[in-house]
C-alpha cells in the first residue's frame, strides 16, 4: 500500500535525466496561459500517497458523525468540488515521484510543477534556494469555511511548523503539512525484547547479527548513528531534566561537527557488518518471512508492516528508541517555476491543500495510505472518531488502558477529551505508531536541513561506509586477482591463434 | 522507358538511426563529458578524475566490482562451456529446442528470478548476509549464464567436423583433439561470452541490492553520487567505466584484425 521508496536513483534514471536535460534545450517548456474559467494545476506527490477511490462497499467507514468511503479518486473529487465551490474548472495533472532526491533532480532538469509534497528537509532546501511561493494570507484566514487546513491542523503540529525557522522564515510560511510520523524499530516480540528494540544500538547488537535491517538512506542512517553514539549523554538524568531539554536534544541530534560525522561513519561501518541489509522496501516482507527480527522504519510504514504481519498471524511490535526519534513531515509547497505570479493557479493550489485537509478526505487518505495526517480536524470530531474506530478496544475487551491524544487533538493542554480506550498491547503496536504517545513525542527531534557543505560531507561519509576500502584487501585476494588477470590476458592473446583457422576457412571457400 | 525515380537514396534509410544515435548516444555523451570535467561552478577541472584515482573507497569499489565480475565470469565459463559443448555434440534433430531450455529462464522478468533465487539461497544458506560476496557471484551467474552459453554453443556447432576427423586420423587422442583443435577454435565464442558477462556484471547493482549485498559496486556508486546531487563525480565514474569497457572491446577486436592481416600476408 505504501511505498516511500528512498531508493537512490538508478543508473537508468540517471541516463534518462541526462537525455531529458538535452531535450529540454530543444523543446522548452512553455507556461500555459490560463483562462479565467480554466486553471491547470500540476501536482507531484509521493507514489501511492493519496486515495485513488474505488473502495468496496464493505470498506465503508461508519463513524458517529458520518460515513466515509472513497468512490472516486481524490483528484476527481477535488475537480468537482472546485467547480461547485468556485465555478472554475481545474484540470489537475497528477504525477508522482519516488524519492525526495528524484524530485529535486526532476525540478533541476526543468520539469515544471505547481504543487509538490516532499519531506521537510527537501522543502527547506527549496526555501533556501528561493524556489517557493509563500502561502497567501487568505490561506491562513480561519474565518473562511473552506480553509479546512488552517481550521483543522493539529495544534501540536502547527506549533512545530510555526516554531521551526530557516533563514529567519517560519516553515509554515511556505509549507502546509500533509502527513507526519516518527522513526522507530519494528520487531518481533517473540525473539527480541522490548528493551533491546528501544534503542538505536540494536543495529550493532551482536545478539541480532545479520538479523536487523536499516534504511538505505543517508539521513535516516545518520540520525540513528548519532542517537547511538550519543546514547550515554542523551539518557543521562542531567540531560533529560534540563529545562531546555527539547532544544538541546535537537541540537545534539543535528550535530554535524567533523568529530561526530567521523564517529557516525565508524558506527555505521559497524552497522554494515552487523546488519542484514540496507533495505529500501524489502524490510516489511522480510519481517513477515522471518528473515529479520527487527527493522528500522518510518511509523507510517510500521503500521502497514504490523497490519500485513497480522494477516499472516505474526505479531509485530513497534518501539521508539529511548535516545531520540526523528519526527518528519511531508508537506505541500508551491513552486515559483510553476505558479509564478499566477493568482488563479495559486488559488487552485491552496484550495487543493484545503480539500485534502477536509476531515472526511483526511480519513480517506489515512485509510488508503496508512500514514498519519497532520490534520486533527479542529471542531470536527471525525478524525478522532476514525482513530478510535481503528484502535479503540471492542466493547467486550477484558482489559483496556486509556491512551490520551490530547496533545495532538486539543489546544487545551489540560483537557481530558481525546482518550482512546485501547487494548493494552496496542500501546506497543499500530496505535503507538499511528499516534505516538506524548512521552514518545517528548524525545522526538526534528532533523534540520544541513547546508550544502555539510550535506556533501555527510553524503561522502555515507558513500565511504558503503564502499569497499582498497586497503582492506587481503594479500591472498591480491594474488588471486593478479593470477586471474594473467589468465585473462593469456586467453586474449591465445584467442588470436585461432584466427588463422578462420582465415584459412574463408580462403578455402573463396577457392571453391 | 522512363526510370522510376525514387526521391531518396539508400543513404536516407540511415537517417532515423542517425537521429537516434545523435539524440540518445552522442548528445548524452557530450553532456556526460561536460559534467565529468567541470565542477559545481561550471569550471573546467580534472579534480573528478584525480579524485577517483586517489580515493581508496572508489578504487576499492572498482576492485570489488572487478572481483565480483571476474568470479561470476569464471563460474559462468565453467558451467557454460561443458554445457555448450555437449549440447552441440548432441545427436538430436533439433538442437535449438534443447538450447531453448537454457534460454527459457531469460524470458522471465529478472527481478522475479532474483526474488526466487533469494528464497532458494535463504533455504540453503540460512542467512543471506553471511555470504554476501558469494551471493553476488551466484546472482550474477544466474542472471548472465545464457549470455555465455549462446556464443560458445554457436561457435562449437559451426566448427568444421572434418578438422576433428583429421586430428584423430593423424593419431591424436580424444582429449588431445579437444585441447588442440576444438578448444582453441571455440575461443572467439568464449571471448564474446566473457565480454557479454563480465561488463554487465561490473555494474548490475540491482542484483546485489536484491540479494542484500551492502557493498557498492560501480553501478551503485554512480547512483549514489547522483542521489547526492554530485553529478560531476557521478559522470566521471560513468566515463571511467565507459573507458574500461572501451579498452576491453578494443582488446577483443584488435586481436582479430591483426590476425586477419597477418593471415593475408601468409598466403
Amino acid at each position: 500500500m505504501i511505498k516511500l521508496y528512498m531508493r537512490r536513483i538508478s543508473l537508468f534514471t540517471a541516463a534518462f535525466l541526462v537525455v531529458s536535460l538535452f531535450s529540454s534545450f530543444i523543446f522548452p517548456v512553455y507556461a500555459s496561459s490560463s483562462e479565467p474559467e480554466h486553471v491547470k494545476l500540476r501536482i507531484c506527490n509521493w507514489e501511492e500517497y493519496i486515495d485513488i477511490g474505488g473502495w468496496d462497499e464493505d470498506e465503508l467507514i461508519e463513524l458517529d458523525d458520518g460515513e466515509v468511503i472513497g468512490e472516486n479518486s481524490m483528484i476527481e473529487d477535488f475537480e468537482e468540488w472546485y467547480y461547485e465551490t468556485y465555478g472554475i474548472i481545474a484540470d489537475v495533472e497528477y504525477s508522482t515521484f519516488g524519492t525526495n532526491e528524484d524530485l529535486y533532480n526532476m525540478l533541476t532538469l526543468g520539469d515544471v510543477y505547481d504543487l509538490v509534497c516532499p519531506s521537510e528537509y527537501m522543502n527547506m532546501k527549496l526555501i533556501t534556494e528561493d524556489r517557493l511561493v509563500p502561502l497567501s494570507e487568505e490561506f491562513f484566514d480561519e474565518s473562511n469555511e473552506n480553509n479546512y487546513y488552517i481550521r483543522g491542523i493539529s495544534p501540536y503540529i502547527r506549533n512545530i511548523l510555526d516554531g521551526q525557522e530557516i533563514n529567519g522564515q517560519a516553515w509554515s510560511e511556505y509549507m502546509a503539512g500533509y502527513m507526519w510520523g516518527i522513526t522507530g524499530i519494528v520487531y518481533n516480540p517473540e525473539m527480541v525484547s522490548e528493551e533491546d528494540a528501544s534503542t538505536w544500538t540494536i543495529l550493532t547488537n551482536p545478539e541480532y547479527r545479520h538479523k536487523v535491517t536499516i534504511k538505505d538512506n543517508v539521513r535516516d542512517a545518520y540520525f540513528a548513528a548519532v542517537g547511538a553514539i550519543k546514547r550515554d549523554l542523551l539518557l543521562s538524568e542531567d540531560f533529560k531534566n534540563d529545562p531546555d531539554y527539547s532544544v538541546k536534544l535537537e541540537a545534539e541530534m543535528n550535530d554535524t561537527t567533523p568529530e561526530t560525522i567521523q564517529a557516525a561513519q565508524d558506527y555505521l561501518q559497524r552497522v554494515r557488518d552487523n546488519a542484514y541489509s540496507f533495505e529500501t522496501d524489502s524490510g516489511k516482507a522480510d519481517m513477515v518471512t522471518g528473515k529479520v527480527l527487527a527493522n528500522y522504519q518510518w511509523s507510517g510504514d510500521a503500521v502497514y508492516s504490523m497490519d500485513q504481519a497480522e494477516e499472516d498471524d505474526l505479531i509485530l511490535n513497534f518501539a521508539v528508541p529511548e535516545e531520540s526519534t526523528n519526527i518528519y513531515f511531508d508537506g505541500w509547497v508551491m513552486l515559483k517555476s510553476g505558479i509564478g505570479t499566477d493568482k488563479a493557479k495559486q488559488h487552485a493550489a491552496e484550495a487543493f491543500i484545503n480539500f485534502v485537509s477536509r476531515p472526511d478526505n483526511v480519513v480517506r487518505n489515512m485509510y488508503f495510505v496508512g500514514y498519519t495526517s497532520v490534520i486533527s480536524g479542529g471542531d470536527d470530531p471525525l478524525i478522532f472518531e476514525y482513530a478510535d474506530w481503528c484502535y479503540g478496544a471492542e466493547e467486550d475487551a477484558e482489559e483496556t488502558v486509556d491512551y490520551s491524544l490530547d496533545y495532538f487533538f486539543s489546544e487545551d493542554k489540560d483537557g481530558e477529551e481525546y482518550i482512546i480506550s485501547a487494548e493494552p498491547e496496542q500501546l506497543d503496536r499500530q496505535l503507538a505508531a499511528q499516534y505516538p504517545s506524548i512521552d514518545m513525542m517528548e524525545r522526538s527531534s526534528i532533523m534540520t536541513y544541513f547546508n550544502e557543505e555539510k550535506n556533501e560531507v555527510i553524503n561522502n561519509m555515507w558513500i565511504k561506509v558503503r564502499c569497499y576500502n582498497i586497503y582492506n584487501t587481503p594479500v591472498w585476494a591480491w594474488i588471486a586477482g593478479i593470477a586471474a588477470a594473467v589468465v585473462l590476458i593469456y586467453l586474449f592473446i591465445h584467442g588470436r591463434r585461432t584466427k588463422k583457422y578462420y582465415k584459412y576457412k574463408n580462403d578455402q571457400k573463396l577457392i571453391q | 522507358m522512363p526510370m522510376l525515380k525514387i526521391p531518396f537514396t539508400r543513404k536516407a534509410l540511415a537517417i532515423p538511426y542517425a537521429v537516434f544515435l545523435l539524440l540518445f548516444v552522442a548528445a548524452p555523451l557530450v553532456v556526460l563529458f561536460y559534467y565529468a570535467f567541470t565542477n559545481g561552478k561550471g569550471q573546467f577541472t580534472f579534480d573528478n578524475l584525480t579524485g577517483f584515482f586517489s580515493d581508496p573507497n572508489t578504487l576499492g569499489t572498482l576492485l570489488y566490482s572487478f572481483a565480483v565480475a571476474l568470479a561470476a565470469t569464471a563460474v559462468c565459463l565453467l558451467i557454460a562451456y561443458p554445457t555448450a559443448y555437449f549440447l552441440s555434440k548432441l545427436h538430436l534433430g533439433n538442437k535449438t529446442s534443447v538450447l531453448l531450455i537454457f534460454i527459457l529462464p531469460m524470458w522471465i522478468n529478472f527481478s522475479l528470478r532474483i526474488t526466487a533465487l533469494k528464497e532458494i539461497l535463504t533455504m540453503i544458506e540460512g542467512n543471506l548476509a553471511d555470504f554476501q560476496f558469494i551471493n553476488a557471484v551466484i546472482g550474477m551467474t544466474y542472471d548472465f549464464l545464457p549470455f555465455m552459453i549462446l556464443p560458445i554453443f554457436n561457435t562449437i556447432s559451426k566448427l568444421d567436423g572434418s578438422l576433428l576427423e583429421a586430428a584423430r586420423d593423424l593419431g591424436a587422442t580424444r582429449s588431445q583433439a579437444f585441447f588442440r583443435v576444438t578448444l582453441p577454435l571455440s575461443m572467439p565464442g568464449v571471448i564474446s561470452g566473457v565480454m557479454m558477462v563480465f561488463l554487465p556484471a561490473m555494474t548490475n547493482y540491482v542484483v546485489l541490492d536484491m540479494l542484500y549485498n551492502s557493498t557498492y559496486i560501480m553501478g551503485s556508486l554512480i547512483g549514489s553520487y547522483f542521489a547526492a546531487y554530485n553529478w560531476h563525480g557521478g559522470s566521471m565514474i560513468a566515463l571511467i567505466l565507459l573507458a574500461i569497457i572501451g579498452i576491453f572491446t578494443l582488446l577483443g577486436q584488435n586481436g582479430s584484425e591483426q590476425e586477419d592481416s597477418r593471415g593475408g600476408a601468409l598466403l
